[in-house]
């Protein structure tokens, strides 16, 4: 009977089309606004995790976010190197500023300087030129979101120049960088070339970053910094968390999560009207069907089937379509962090079935009601 | 007509109600002032191997009869016997199961489903009662082939005429052989060469040592197809009569 309950749905085709075509959509907007979501929360982290091989970051109480920083006071870096249970600990410098360019583009940029004999802060992966470069002076590395953005059309951005108020920098490598959370192009240099840019008063590093000693109390470490100094230590995953919580606390997900809850209510009560009215239209073929002998049992199976057969295939189009989207936002360099979680797929996708079902089970009622001796009118 | 000979009639038919026997069967829809007694005592059978006629006035209760019979109602009084099994002894899928393996229907309005072929129409009840879609269809088209229907075999009900799609909706009353058949006014849509046609395969196809055909019906044009006519009217079975062939 499944199969001739296949055969049914399919034969109405504009309904079978709009079922689908509802899901397909729904799941669209969700799995798209999920992972947009997802996306730029994980970018508020993403500088955080690029710094692989920090374990801890050492930072100013008041800095809650990766984006709003307040520098550490000198003396920090040997404060934190002398503390029990630290392996290593180098500085790092965040600094904003406006760069301009020969071609009269013009842009805040991020800049990161990073310690010059480890050159721990720089990104893992290197597109072009060397890593090592970057320690001669007044040189930068740039991310592809911050070439596109400051040498809009250029192939190939090394060598080209960039203005930090009166310094002229050289562009010697091509980070990769992962996309920002501020869309704002990712400067890193030697600590020794932002120390160029700064003001003689102004405090030159904003992070110590490093990691634990093999078995070290972590928790021990965070204590005696902050009662000893004054510090705050996070490990790399609680600043991340820390970035995170400090967006998310003003709202965004709420927006996101409206758009969401939307999707699925738009996407199922449009397949679930759908699917009722059909079931309603065929009433009298149901009718023949249920005087001919088919058990309750078998119009479940067959109402499941039908269902199933419309949100599989919807949910296939709609998780290909969100999928195709993000690839396709993947490559515009701003976006380059946006990601489909498989487990959003596949939540979206159980959500949707899960609300459909109840039109399924409003369906079998609806069956069950049917009088068959009606068929004979 | 006088009303002992009518008796006489009755009671010889009486013995001879070896698949459906109802007696003095009610039923009636609605309570209080909606009530409305549609059976109201009513006396009438079938027998193996015989096509029965039930006939009367539209609004008599002849559906209402045959529903009950088949199932679909239950009467609210009077014993009710079908292929020996009493009423009330079968229940839910219980009795979806003994109709789908026993009985047969034809309805006035052929009532095929627009989205299958003629032969899978009439492979339905194979279907539903498990047998192989393959085998059920296979078996299907051989019937249609049987009632002149073999090149419509893989035609939508759509395109065929309604002479036609009352020789599907007959294969699917017969396709799983059962041992009643119940066709309500099954001429009733079709001209009267159409339906004189579909009442001969009837009377041919669907008569069997083992089975009983009970037709609704008040197209006097085809009365001469009956081993027994039963005149139904107002709610009762008024008299029924032999047809000597
Ligand atoms: N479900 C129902 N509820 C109320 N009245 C009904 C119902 N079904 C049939 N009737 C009434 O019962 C009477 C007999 O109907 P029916 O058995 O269809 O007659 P026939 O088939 O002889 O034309 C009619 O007056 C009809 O209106
Ligand atoms: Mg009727």
């Amino acid at each position: 009977m499944i199969g001739l309950a296949l055969q049914m749905l399919r034969a109405d085709r504009a309904k079978y089309f709009a079922m689908i075509l509802a899901v397909a959509l729904s799941i669209f907007l969700m799995q798209n606004q999920a992972s947009i979501m997802m996306s730029v929360f994980a970018m508020t982290g993403s500088q955080i995790r690029d710094v692989s091989e920090a374990e801890f970051w050492v930072m100013e109480p008041d800095t809650e976010c990766f984006d709003q920083v307040k520098p550490v006071p000198a003396s920090a870096l040997y404060q934190v190197r002398g503390t029990e249970g630290v392996s290593w600990a180098v500085p790092l410098t965040k600094i904003d500023g406006y760069a301009r360019t020969e071609f009269g583009k013009l842009s805040v940029v991020t800049m990161m300087g990073v310690d010059d004999a480890s050159l721990v802060g720089l990104p893992p992966r290197i597109l072009k030129g060397k890593a090592e470069a970057v320690r001669e002076r007044g040189t930068v590395m740039i991310d592809p979101g911050g070439a596109n953005l400051l040498f809009p059309g250029e192939k190939d951005v090394i060598g080209k120049r960039v203005r930090i108020g009166s310094e002229s920098l050289r562009v010697v490598a091509l980070s990769d960088a992962s996309a920002p959370f501020t869309g704002f192009p990712i400067l890193h240099m030697a600590r020794t070339t932002t120390l160029m840019l700064r003001q003689a008063e102004e405090r030159d590093t904003t992070f110590i970053v490093g990691a634990y000693k093999p078995g070290a109390d972590v928790a021990a470490v965070e204590r005696s910094l902050r009662e000893r100094f004054g510090l705050k230590a996070l490990t790399a995953e609680g600043f991340m968390k820390s970035s995170r919580d400090y967006y998310a606390a003003q709202g965004i997900p709420l927006l996101f999560g409206l758009t969401i809850v939307i999707g699925l209510v738009v996407g199922t009560v449009i397949t679930g009207q759908t699917f009722m009215m059909f079931v309603k239209e065929n009433s009298r073929h149901l009718a023949v069907l249920k005087v001919v002998g088919v058990t309750a049992r078998q119009f479940a199976g067959m109402l499941a089937a039908q269902a199933a057969t419309v949100v599989f295939l919807g949910c296939c189009f709609g998780t290909a379509l969100a999928a195709g989207t993000s690839e396709l936002a993947r490559e515009l360099p701003f976006l380059r962090g946006v990601f489909l979680p498989g487990w959003v797929a596949v939540a979206t996708c159980v959500a949707l079935a899960a609300v459909t079902g109840v039109a399924v089970m409003v369906s079998f009622r609806t069956i069950q009601q049917l009088e068959p001796a009606a068929v004979f009118r | 007509m006088t009303t002992a000979p009518e008796i006489q009639k009755t009671a010889h038919a009486n013995a001879r109600w070896d698949a459906v026997a109802c007696r003095g069967v009610k039923k009636h829809f609605g309570e209080g002032d909606a009530r409305v007694e549609v059976l109201r005592g009513v006396d009438f059978g079938a027998t193996l191997g015989e096509m029965t006629f039930l006939v009367g006035p539209s609004g008599c209760g002849k559906t209402t009869l045959i529903s009950v019979i088949a199932g679909l109602l239950d009467p609210s009084e009077g014993k009710l016997d079908v292929l020996g099994h009493q009423h009330g002894e079968l229940h839910g899928t219980a009795r979806v199961l003994f109709r789908r393996r026993n009985l047969g229907f034809v309805f006035q309005q052929y009532n095929l489903l627009t989205s299958l072929t003629a032969a899978e129409n009439a492979a339905v009840p194979l279907i539903a009662d498990g047998v192989r879609r393959g085998v059920a269809v296979k078996r299907a088209t051989e019937l249609l082939d049987r009632l002149g229907m073999g090149d419509k075999a893989g035609v939508m009900p759509k395109v065929l005429s309604g002479g036609q799609q009352q020789r599907v909706a007959l294969a699917r009353a017969l396709v799983h052989e059962p041992r009643l058949i119940i066709c309500d006014e099954p001429t009733a849509a079709l001209d009267h060469k159409t339906g004189e046609s579909v009442m001969q395969l009837l009377a041919t196809a669907a008569v069997a040592p083992d089975r009983a055909v009970i037709v609704v019906t008040h197209d006097n044009r085809v009365f001469h197809h009956a081993h027994t006519i039963a005149h139904m009217d107002d709610g009762v079975v008024t008299h029924i009569e032999s047809i000597k062939h």
